[in-house]
């Protein structure tokens, strides 16, 4: 795998070289070019982690040799993400979630449903390309989309030393740290809350995506409050209803999923415009798919 | 009669209503001791800490839960042995000699599901229950921002999420219960559940539906919002068969203030 990324790089620097040289005034000179796969090879090659033998990370739709216009990150290619990127000129979506339905992709009975053909349909019709960076990004350390998250929220200097999920704010209430979160994060529906507005809050446990219940279990005591994207029922939901039932209250913020992995996927594209600087990187706005009763 | 007696009751009623008992799922006992005299049952969406001690406190020591006790779908304890929440949890079904005992995967296997049946009962959809499908439910044309008011204003339900245009015309309701909410196409208007992930399904095809001008439409209750009822129904259907104990139905209710 390395060997096949040095090769890669090897291509892409006599196109580079090659660029540099006939720049002089020829029009027809050879562009600097950055196929989807290249692209891929690259972030492979700079992420900071083996790749794994099994993975999701992998092209979803579209042709690898795409000649690459522009990137855009996304935490999901919806329709209308992918018709934004287009509109921009941006080829290959990086997506962290499932394009078509299911986790591995495999639409089932909706292969022959009209909303499924029409998005297959206008990825075609745009040559668009969609690869899923979602094991990888979501594996590097310190977690990339706690940190994404905390920043947006302004507490990039507040991580605490005991624990990286865990961040020591100023002291607040659960109430004014739900107002402050659906400030910063532009939560509309998805937004949910466990606690009495005025439990005092000092230490945040920081949890987005699916907030998985061992997580819970082994930092909320660290904590007074659970920032959560998809927390379950049965699961974080119980486990904070238990703790207010011994006494020991604990607040919990659910955001959803999808409006919780934005900023790490924000962060995803200032880090690609780290390694990738043929084309522009941009990430796209997540926006909350729920809504709620007024 | 014991706990564990009580639960045989239950094993044989199933079967006479055809539904054999599988072992190796969800519905075992999850705490206390199944040779525990019963004096009264109470069923709940969700045995929380709150529930049992409600249960507790009404003198229902046999608890028969939808959902887990202990925070994952098996009840596994692995990692909490020294956990506070789940030993005070354990000490207080030991203290009050409580058990514990999950009602779940034969729940869904009945017919009508009681979970369905239960919710529908309480959103007062009955009557509009499709012949040809049982989680079909034809409504009166309505707009999915009534539709949504009339169900939050019905269940109060606070966490109430919903996805779609609200003037769009709805009528066609599939009711899935809990996390099993059926999956969002083109033979439906809009599709009720519980809870569901927010990737891999239903989220990015009612976006991708909507951008595709072919609009569908979700709406989450809660788990809770959507199961809890159904366990009425459980406790109605015991009484038919449990006769000389008391049974009661505890709501785990909606966990969500905002």
């Amino acid at each position: 795998m390395a060997k096949g990324s040095r090769d890669l790089s090897r291509r892409e620097f006599v196109a580079a070289s090659a660029g540099v040289l006939l720049s002089a005034g020829t029009p027809r000179l050879t562009r600097l070019e950055l196929t989807a796969q290249q692209a891929i090879d690259r972030i492979r090659a700079r992420v900071g982690l083996p790749w794994r033998d099994t993975t999701v990370d992998t092209f979803k739709a579209g042709d690898p040799a795409t000649v690459v216009t522009g990137i855009a990150t996304v935490v999901m290619a919806t329709l209308p993400a992918l018709r934004q990127a287009a509109a921009a000129g941006r080829n290959l979506i990086v997506t962290f979630e499932p394009t078509f339905y299911s986790g591995n992709e495999d639409p089932g009975p909706r292969a022959t449903d009209a909303v499924y053909l029409a998005k297959k349909a206008f990825i075609e019709e745009h040559r668009l390309v969609v690869w899923r960076f979602s094991d990888h990004w979501g594996a590097r350390v310190p977690n990339e989309f706690a940190g994404a998250l905390a920043e947006t929220l302004g507490w990039a200097a507040l991580r605490s030393a005991d624990n990286p999920l865990v961040y020591s704010i100023p002291s607040t209430t659960l109430g004014a740290l739900t107002a402050h979160v659906r400030a910063r994060l532009g939560v509309k529906g998805s937004l949910r809350v466990i606690g009495p507005p005025d439990l005092r809050i000092r230490r945040v446990l920081v949890s987005p995506g699916t907030t998985d219940m061992p997580g819970t279990v082994t930092n909320l005591p660290q904590a007074d409050v659970i920032l959560s994207g998809e927390p379950r029922e049965w699961e974080a939901v119980e486990y904070v209803l238990d703790t207010a039932s011994t006494g020991q209250p604990k607040g919990m913020i659910a955001v959803g999923r999808l409006v919780s992995e934005e900023p790490g996927m924000r962060a995803c594209a200032a880090w690609l415009r780290t390694i990738i600087t043929e084309v522009p990187v941009e990430t796209i706005a997540t926006v909350d798919p729920y809504w709620r009763i007024a | 009669m014991t706990a564990d007696a009580v639960v045989a009751r239950i094993k044989a009623q199933l079967a006479s209503q055809g539904i054999a008992w599988r072992e190796g799922g969800r519905d075992t006992f999850k705490a206390g001791k199944p040779e525990t005299e019963v004096r009264g049952i109470a069923t709940s969406g969700m045995s929380t800490f709150d529930v049992l001690r409600r249960a507790a406190k009404a003198g229902q020591n046999l608890v028969v839960t939808h959902e887990p006790t202990f925070y994952n779908d098996r009840d596994l304890t692995t990692g909490l042995e020294a956990d506070p929440v789940y030993l005070a949890k354990q000490q207080f079904i030991a203290a009050n000699a409580l058990v514990v005992w999950r009602f779940h995967d034969h729940a869904h296997a009945m017919r009508p599901d009681p979970l369905i049946a239960g919710s529908a009962r309480a959103l007062g959809w009955t009557a509009y229950a499709s012949p040809a499908d049982p989680r079909v439910y034809v409504l009166p044309a309505t707009t999915l921002g009534e539709l949504a008011s009339a169900i939050a204003r019905r269940l109060g339900d606070r966490g109430i999420r919903v996805i779609g245009d609200p003037a769009m015309k709805v009528s066609r309701v599939v009711l899935g219960p809990g996390y099993g909410v059926p999956a969002l196409s083109s033979a439906n208007d809009v599709v009720v559940g519980g809870e569901i992930g927010e990737s891999g399904g239903n989220t990015e095809y009612a976006l991708d539906a909507a951008a595709a001008g072919q609009p569908k439409a979700m709406i989450m209750l809660g788990h809770m919002m959507s199961e809890d009822h159904g366990m009425q129904e459980v406790a109605d259907w015991l009484r038919t068969f449990l006769t000389g104990l008391p049974i009661g139905f505890i709501p785990a209710g909606e966990p969500f203030s905002i």
